[in-house]
């Protein structure tokens, strides 16, 4: 073993026994705990009212003497019930990802102890990976106990186990998760590292996060035209499928702009590959794993793809460290 | 006279009162953080007419293109979508921009408000002028009010000037008091959010803390309550058409929206600001005006008193943050 590497798997040791002692992770750990559980039981809920419904109908035809065959019952798609509990990842895991970032620099900055550690013999290169790969553990083990937290409640409300496949495509989803957040720890990282005072650094990161995991998203969905009346325009209009695919083909600089827009938010490409690997995109319901992953590569590319070019800005950069003092 | 007294003084906006305001406003401007919060902020103000007006503009092409279809299909032909909204719904982003940017931009301003005297340790000087601590309090919170009604005067210019240059809108009389009440509600719901960012900068030993909790509580007020409340998945509390749709019905909801509703206030906002702004589907209202505002109010003379209590029981020989 190089003395390079006992020197970078130190500081990661060192960052998860920091991060595990200060009320910063516990906080946000908890809360998305809180908003999984949340999201899952009201989807079981709305599930379970949606039974209901339709057992009432269903015995009001058989009373009235018809068949209740023209009623579809709902149907239980064990993944499906996961949407809430992705969308929150996205958003909570996001500044979970920005509030490890912060706290790995401010742990150094709070204490004046940056230049001390590089009087030591270790490279900038070294102390950065080590900070990575520390909060990179500390990610995947947040967010693999948050899916297994899915799998155990989908379980339980569904009385039934999760098929193998079903595992597999919630360990993808892990790990799209784990690349989406190490982003924004990246991003909180070298806001912290670069910038003279930290709580603007914090507070840049959050101004970030809004406009990549909220606004971007937001703008990009409220311009869809079928968003803009309850229940769809085209279904309001009475519109076949093919017509609308017609009609929309006429807009097509409008759409082009507006998928543009969705495209620059890295949370809109974890969610377009979770939700198709899930099958809560109804076009992807029913499909291998392959098949998804075929026509969905481009949301990993665009995300590894990000996480590396962050990545290649922390490492290359030459940081000032005697700037980065406390305030 | 001693002027770090904690005793109970008449809740009353003095002359010292404005003068801490005065000079808290004077750091506010100064302070980087809020000033790119603002900036973005009106920046979303600027577009948000423009991409409320490009996709009504969408809709009616999409319905004009639809009506030779409907007619080969020899079905009838339904009321134009488009023409069914007020020319005040244009602005219907507004409402998530106000609730998104507005509302962390106001939790940054009031944690900055207190935090910069805490961390710049110029408490204890205060405290030993002939300040009171409810003058200290009262002058911050105004500092806060106004910083809040010039941000959202300012936006509601920019506003009426946008609507005033997109063509085909004509504003009548009640769409400009409108366009006031909505603003009104706005300032209701930014007032509440920084103060509670106000309260968490007083009371919080760490300056990460200060911030994180309240951008905790304003998470769980935008995202997690309407779920539980009327069944509203997170990425959809930002489209101001999804968010408020009728709710899912069923006992688990009902039982729900009458135990948290009144303290979901983003809900409650995004329910009035769709109600004045006229783009409520369906004519559904989820909360009256009357109730709506008498919440806010409530949670802002709540807030505003824990202000003050902790404010005369802070100790300002141990003002600075811990971390």
């Amino acid at each position: 073993m190089t003395s390079g590497w006992v020197a970078t798997s130190t500081i990661a040791g060192k960052e998860v026994s920091d991060a595990r002692r200060t009320s910063l992770l516990l906080v946000m750990t908890g809360f998305m705990f809180l908003a999984g559980l949340v999201a899952l039981v009201v989807s079981a809920i709305a599930l379970h009212d949606e039974v209901l419904t339709y057992n009432e109908a269903k015995a009001q035809l058989i009373e009235l003497g018809k068949s209740a065959a023209s009623i579809p019952p709902p149907a239980f798609v064990p993944l499906k019930l996961l949407r809430g509990f992705i969308e929150y990842i996205e958003i909570i895991g996001a500044v979970l990802g920005i509030v490890l970032g912060y706290r790995a620099a401010a742990s150094e900055r709070g204490r004046n102890t940056l230049a001390l550690i590089l009087t030591r013999p270790l490279t900038q290169t070294m102390f950065i990976c080590g900070k990575v790969l520390g909060n990179l553990a500390l990610i995947t083990i947040v967010l693999t106990a948050t899916f297994a937290l899915g799998a155990v409640g989908i379980m339980l409300i569904g009385g039934v186990g999760l098929t193998l496949d079903e595992m597999l495509r919630l360990l993808i989803i892990d790990i799209a998760a784990v690349i989406y957040i190490t982003i924004f720890f990246v991003l909180g990282l070298l806001l912290s590292l670069s910038m003279r005072l930290l709580p603007n650094a914090l507070l840049a990161a959050f101004a970030i996060w809004l406009a990549l995991v909220l606004i971007a998203p937001q703008i990009g969905d409220t311009l869809d035209p079928d968003n803009q009346v309850a229940g769809g325009v085209f279904r309001t209009l009475g519109i076949a499928k093919p017509d609308e695919r017609a009609i929309l083909a006429t807009f097509k600089t409008y759409e082009t702009i507006r998928d543009g827009i969705e495209q620059a938010s890295p949370a809109k490409h974890f969610e377009r590959w979770s939700f198709a690997l899930t099958g809560i995109k109804e076009t992807y319901y029913g499909q291998s794993i392959g098949a998804v992953m075929a026509d969905r590569w481009s949301d990993f590319v665009w995300l590894a793809g990000g996480l590396a070019a962050l990545l290649s800005l922390l490492l290359f950069r030459r940081l000032d460290f005697t700037r980065l003092t406390k305030d | 006279m001693t002027s770090i007294s904690a005793s109970i003084a008449p809740v009353v906006p003095t002359s010292n009162a404005w003068l801490v305001a005065a000079a808290a406003l004077r750091v506010a401007v100064r302070d980087r953080s809020v000033v790119w919060l603002t900036a973005m902020f009106l920046a979303m103000v600027l577009v948000s007419a423009y991409l409320g007006w490009s996709a009504t503009h969408t809709l009616d092409g999409i319905f004009q293109k639809a009506v030779p279809v409907l007619k080969a299909l020899g079905k009838a032909i339904p009321v134009n979508p488009a023409s069914e909204v007020s020319p005040l719904s244009d602005l219907r982003n507004m409402t998530t921009y106000v609730s998104l940017l507005g509302a962390l931009a106001a939790i940054v301003l009031g944690t900055q408000l207190i935090g910069a005297d805490r961390k710049s340790g110029v408490f204890p000087l205060i405290a030993s002028r002939p300040v009171s601590r409810t003058s200290y309090a009262l002058g911050k919170m105004l500092a806060l009010i106004i910083s809040v009604v010039g941000l959202l005067a300012f936006a509601a210019v920019v506003n009426a000037l946008t609507m005033l240059l997109l063509p085909g809108q004509a504003l009548n009389i009640a769409d400009w008091r409108s366009l006031i009440a909505f603003y009104g509600v706005s300032a209701l719901c930014l007032i509440a959010f920084g103060l509670i960012g106000m309260y968490f900068a007083t009371v919080s030993r760490s300056e990460s803390m200060a911030l994180l909790i309240p951008v905790t509580i304003w998470l769980a007020m935008t995202f997690i309550l309407p779920q539980l409340t009327s069944n509203t998945n997170p990425m959809n509390a930002l489209n101001p058409i999804k968010a408020t749709l009728v709710p899912t019905t069923g006992s688990f909801f009902d039982i729900t929206s009458m135990i948290l509703g009144p303290f979901s206030l983003m809900d409650i906002y995004r329910s009035l600001s769709a109600t004045i702004l006229g783009f409520t589907p369906g004519g559904h209202v989820v909360r009256s005006m009357l109730s709506g505002v008498a919440i806010y109010v409530a949670v802002i003379l709540l807030v505003a008193f824990g202000i003050l209590r902790a404010v005369r029981h802070f100790d300002a020989s141990r003002s600075d943050y811990n971390d």
